[in-house]
């Protein structure tokens, strides 16, 4: 364990913590500190979490039946926009780096603050600029283009699209700002004693993320302005009528857009390296696999965008190529799978809402991964293409993996951010439900997919009209998982047992601080001795301790 | 304070060097020679008016892999284009350069 | 270094932040989030530059004559300008880490008349075009050139050039802020990194235009 000038474990739970050292609305807003920021980043992307998941159930109720349900044609185009856009923007890039990056990875490192605390704060304003126009591009009629907003159908709608862009070109501002603190907060604010190979993964993979995110943001910043400024003074870049090229369109969109999901993915990838660890009491197997992994990922990901364009007139050259540059990043994940199975074999496994996540997954990652292997093998794509496959695919991660991360992120260290535990019991029905729930939902519609049915369509035949319903009907069961997560993590806020510092028993930095932390996190400066997972000693077996 | 006039010397000649070559005819050396001369210019700058030199390698990493990126985004781009299906091209596919200039105006003829 | 020791309380001059240990690593750092945000800017031009290289390519002949009807002179003196400009501010740099504070801030002063000067040529070029039709998108009226793709040239011409004289604005302003608190003195030998982080945004705008004066107007 690390070492600290005073301990400063405690059973209880501490009076004056950082959420109420400084008192008043003004020290909220123009706060410094990397922890209220976070319960900033925390409201915002939960707000949009849930406006995302409206517009999801939306899709869900008028695909009930094969033809028009509750909306219109039009309104249709709208719903599935948006909730592209506001679950990806708004809800998916910022939030575990914006919560829990923010949170924890100064804890993690031992350190009083991120590197630039008021870059930090701009970061979540900048963020609430960008999502405001987006809510107002909403408002004002939607957006219809789709959230990937194809040229030229995005150069001519008719719909508000550019408070779209340009909420969008904002929000990816505050995306750069935080991968850049946490990028310089890694290098230069470690404790004294951790070196690059005693760092937690949790760490690894945010930095890994914060690489992306300064490199690739850019990119979508100048597509999207250049989208903008065609739609207002019809500039031509990507405009066929004024010779322009709307697959360009497509080749810088993606450039930022395949690696997006990459910073949307490590992240959790990240959590469920700590919680491996945490729910099988044991020291990470392959700790340096898992940490060079997460790089590998953002580098190859970034040479692999064409195969979102294996149909769009790409030369089966370009298609070739990024086909298999996409298998190369499967390698990656499947790295990580196996080491953190391995982690859990003949671990000491505790029965808990953490394991229920950490398994999810690891089946949703495992399958999501694997069809993503098969969608980039060009030959099957040209059936899959902008189908329901596809989109079960990229919901199998994005969902399936990416929402079990921040879950399992959300239940593990919700005793260190409030200082009190939630309901097991609960937590375990809640994570059945959510698991059961995403199977039902998106399992049928691999089926549909492969069967044929088109995504993006308001209309579809009736042949499709039992597996819309199963998995309309899994939806359900997914909402009522997170009303009911909501729900008991919101009266564990006030009502919860006291956690006390380390309730768990893990290993790592902010362990060792009160639960919730004080305002300048530790007391005196933390030193680090030994490696990040120290649950065992070297040789020492894995004792098995029934909870 | 020496170091940086000399660079400055450089660069104002590196100045003159292109226009000077740009306005002649040498065909496709043209481009070749323009971007070799900004990228000389360019390395110039960074490394000595940027203290890129003197510089920790981090920051060298930073700047470098960002060029890296940008060429690669460019790589990618144009392995497409140069193989696609030139009826997916616009205008089915980079125009042929006509003999004689197009322009309305006075102005040199392309004879590349 | 050992815990107990790390709460100094003689060394706290009013620019070391508080969750830094001491000025060496917040010079560090800063230095590193700026070329990191630098980066950032190369990206962005990225796009940009993608598109005048494609474009190039598909309309070789188009460009070729546009870039003629651009002014040499005007686009090589602008390009003194930044060029010379650069070596002001790196100048300034000099002068304030040996605590010439009068002299940085002139030299400040005059690398923001350079960004002045710049935009004012930048003015009368863009009139030109206006007068001439040369615009971009929707606004194309000229018909100098036939050429497929001539109308692409100006619409990149005035993105590239308009996102730069974009960033001449921000570094000006930029440089301006630092200016003020030089002569306000809050800068010496002790602590002049902002102002070289300052130049260093400088040095982008003068590199972004390294490149764009001879792919625009020479080649």
């Amino acid at each position: 364990m690390a070492q600290l000038s005073v301990v400063n474990e405690s059973e209880g739970y501490l009076k004056v913590n950082y959420m109420n050292a400084d008192r008043g609305i003004m020290s909220w807003v123009l706060t410094l500190d990397h922890k209220r920021i976070a319960l900033m980043y925390f409201v915002l992307t939960m707000v949009s979490f849930f406006i995302g998941g409206m517009l999801a159930e939306a899709i869900r109720i008028e695909h009930l039946t094969p033809g028009e349900t509750i909306m219109g044609a039009n309104t249709y185009n709208r719903m599935f926009t948006l909730h592209g856009v506001v679950m990806i923007f708004m809800f998916m890039i910022p939030a575990v780096p914006g919560i829990f990056g923010n949170f924890c990875l100064p804890l993690m490192l031992g350190a009083k603050d991120v590197a630039f605390p008021r870059l930090n704060l701009l970061s979540v304003y900048v963020y609430a600029v960008g999502a405001g126009l987006l809510v107002y591009a909403m408002a004002s009629g939607g957006v219809d283009a789709g959230w990937t907003f194809y040229a030229p159908y995005s150069l001519s709608t008719p719909a508000t699209i550019f408070p779209a862009l340009l909420g969008v070109f904002i929000i990816g501002f505050s995306s750069i700002l935080t991968g850049l603190n946490f990028i310089v907060t890694v290098h230069t604010l470690r404790a004294p004693g951790m070196t690059w190979m005693r760092m937690p993964l949790f760490v690894w993979a945010t930095y890994a993320t914060s690489i992306i995110q300064v490199l690739a943001t850019p990119v979508i910043g100048i597509t999207a302005m250049l989208v903008g400024i065609e739609h207002v003074f019809g500039f031509g870049f990507f405009d066929p009528t004024r010779g322009g090229d709307p697959v360009l369109f497509q080749h810088m969109f993606w450039f930022y857009s395949h690696p997006a999901v990459y910073i949307m993915v490590l992240p959790s990838m990240g959590v469920i390296s700590e919680a491996v660890a945490a729910v099988s009491r044991k020291n990470i197997f392959g700790y340096k696999m898992i940490a060079y992994s997460s790089l590998g990922i953002t580098f190859v990901g970034f040479f692999a965008w064409g195969h979102h364009m294996f149909l769009s007139g790409q030369s089966a050259l370009d298609s070739g190529a990024f086909a298999i540059i996409s298998m190369l990043v499967g390698v990656f994940t499947a790295i990580k799978v196996f080491n953190w199975v391995g982690t859990m074999y003949r671990g000491s496994i505790a029965v808990n809402a953490l394991l229920f996540y950490v398994c999810g997954f690891l089946f949703f990652v495992v399958f999501g991964g694997m069809t993503g292997i098969a969608v980039a093998t060009v030959s099957l794509d040209v059936h899959w293409h902008d189908t329901y496959f596809v989109v079960a695919h990229f919901h199998f991660i994005m969902v399936g993996a990416v929402l079990m991360g921040v879950l399992a992120a959300i239940h593990m260290w919700f005793p260190k951010m409030f200082g009190r535990m939630y309901h097991e019991g609960w937590a375990m029905v809640a994570a059945a439900l959510i698991v059961l729930g995403f199977n039902a939902t998106f399992i049928p519609q691999f089926l549909l997919g492969n069967a044929g049915m088109p995504r993006r369509y308001f209309l579809y035949d009736e042949k499709y009209w039992m597996l819309n319903v199963a998995s309309t009907a899994g939806s359900t069961l997914l909402f009522i998982g997170f009303v009911i997560v909501a729900i008991y993590l919101i009266y564990a806020l006030k009502h919860g047992p006291i956690a006390g510092s380390n309730p768990w028993g893990l290993t790592g930095l902010e362990w060792q601080t009160t639960s919730p932390p004080p305002k300048h996190n530790f007391i005196g400066q933390p030193t680090v001795e030994e490696d990040p997972y120290t649950y065992q000693k070297k040789g020492e077996k894995v004792e098995h301790v029934v909870i | 304070m020496k170091g940086y006039i000399l660079v400055l010397v450089a660069l104002l000649i590196g100045t003159v060097v292109t226009v000077v070559t740009g306005k002649m005819d040498l065909g496709s050396f043209n481009l070749a020679i323009a971007l070799i001369i900004a990228t000389t210019k360019a390395t110039l700058v960074v490394l000595y008016f940027m203290h890129l030199k003197d510089s920790t390698g981090v920051n060298r990493l930073v700047f470098v892999v960002s060029i890296i990126f940008a060429l690669v985004l460019i790589a990618g781009v144009f392995g497409d284009i140069m193989t696609r299906n030139p009826v997916s091209l616009p205008h089915g596919g980079p125009v042929p350069r006509t003999g004689t200039p197009s322009s309305a105006m006075h102005l040199p003829a392309a004879h590349h | 270094m050992s815990s107990s020791e790390a709460h100094q309380e003689h060394e706290h001059p009013w620019y070391l932040a508080h969750h830094f240990d001491n000025i060496k690593v917040q010079n560090y750092a800063v230095r590193m989030g700026m070329w990191l945000f630098l980066g950032t800017e190369v990206l962005l031009f990225a796009g940009l530059f993608l598109g005048y290289t494609v474009y190039r390519y598909f309309y070789p002949q188009a460009f070729e004559e546009c870039s003629q009807l651009l002014s040499v002179g005007m686009g090589a003196f602008n390009t003194v300008v930044l060029i010379g400009s650069s070596f002001l501010v790196v100048w300034a740099y000099h002068s304030i880490k040996h605590d010439q504070v009068k002299k940085c801030a002139w030299l400040l002063f005059l690398t923001i008349v350079c960004a002045g000067i710049f935009l004012v040529v930048k003015y009368f070029e863009y009139m030109h075009k206006i007068h001439e039709g040369q615009l971009p998108g929707k606004m194309y009226t000229f018909e100098g050139v036939t050429a497929p793709g001539a109308n692409m040239y100006f619409s990149i011409y005035f993105l590239m050039t308009g996102l730069h004289a974009l960033h001449v604005i921000i570094g000006a302003t930029i440089l301006a802020v630092l200016m003020v608190r030089v002569m306000k003195g809050k800068y010496g030998s002790h602590h002049n990194v902002p102002i070289e982080l300052g130049g260093l945004y400088w040095h982008l705008v003068d590199l972004v235009w390294i490149f764009l004066f001879p792919l625009l107007y020479l080649i």
